[in-house]
């Protein structure tokens, strides 16, 4: 038997006007580094990363995805994810947080540097609701697509 | 220039009549080719023609020992000059200069 190995990159996304949601889906973003793979690294580069290519999760809201790739076409998409500037309609940029070979991995670094963000931000939230709407939205993580 | 390959290449066009031969247009055409094989990023090489001939429709292209293989595969992989369908033969390789009374193919 022959593994098939991937690696999984979790980015966030940063707009360039910040915005409370994103408003992108999986496929836009999907569309959007294939289409930059093949300009960048043309045919060759897109039919190294298109087979197993995924958006495993994306959160609008923590504007947190994590894509999966094989693992021979992941110097490609990475190397490309920070010459991106448009996703979608949205003029945004991807900031590389972590590349796991897993996905458990990845989720765990995910909920890790949510975390850190709760600690920030937790205290500038007034009431107890807010608090626990707050840490229901950002831990929100449902990754079984 | 130890860091560098020659290719003798051969032009074969299913009509001869119509196209214009120069280097600036082969030179343009394999360039294309990389570009759209490989992209942006993979596909900048330096490419020199060192030698033409019109009358044989061959060439000696001069490109880095790295991108050798990426520049076969582009010359081979090409199917149209100006539009008339074509396709390039690679007669030869070497790492010394080329010349036409080489090979006798």
């Amino acid at each position: 038997m022959v593994r098939i190995k991937n690696r999984y990159i979790a980015v966030q996304i940063v707009p360039y006007a910040p915005k409370k949601t994103l408003g992108l889906k999986d496929h836009i973003l999907a569309k959007c580094i294939l289409q930059n793979v093949e300009k960048h690294y043309g045919v060759y580069g897109l039919g190294v990363v298109e087979q197993g290519f995924r958006v495993k999760y994306c959160n609008e809201r923590t504007k947190i995805a994590v894509i999966r790739c094989v693992h021979r076409g992941q110097r490609f998409v990475s190397s490309m994810l920070p010459l991106i500037t448009l996703i979608g309609d949205v003029r945004a940029k991807f900031r590389t947080l972590y590349i796991g070979a897993t996905i458990i991995q990845c989720n765990k670094f995910i909920i890790k540097h949510q975390k850190q963000f709760l600690d920030r931000f937790m205290g500038q939230v007034e009431s107890a609701k807010e608090r626990q709407d707050l840490f229901k939205r950002v831990m929100e993580l449902d990754m079984d697509r | 220039m130890t860091d560098s390959q020659y290719l003798d290449v051969k032009l074969k066009l299913r009509d001869t009549e119509t196209v214009v031969l120069t280097p600036g247009y082969l030179s343009g055409g394999i360039l294309n080719s990389l570009e759209s094989l490989f992209g942006e990023i993979g596909g900048r090489t330096s490419l020199d023609i060192v030698k033409f001939s019109a009358a044989e429709r061959r060439l000696i292209l001069r490109v880095p020992q790295e991108f050798v293989e990426r520049a076969r595969i582009a010359v081979t992989l090409i199917g149209h000059y100006q539009e008339v369908p074509c396709h390039f033969q690679v007669l030869k390789t070497s790492k010394k200069q080329l010349d036409f009374d080489d090979v006798g193919l």
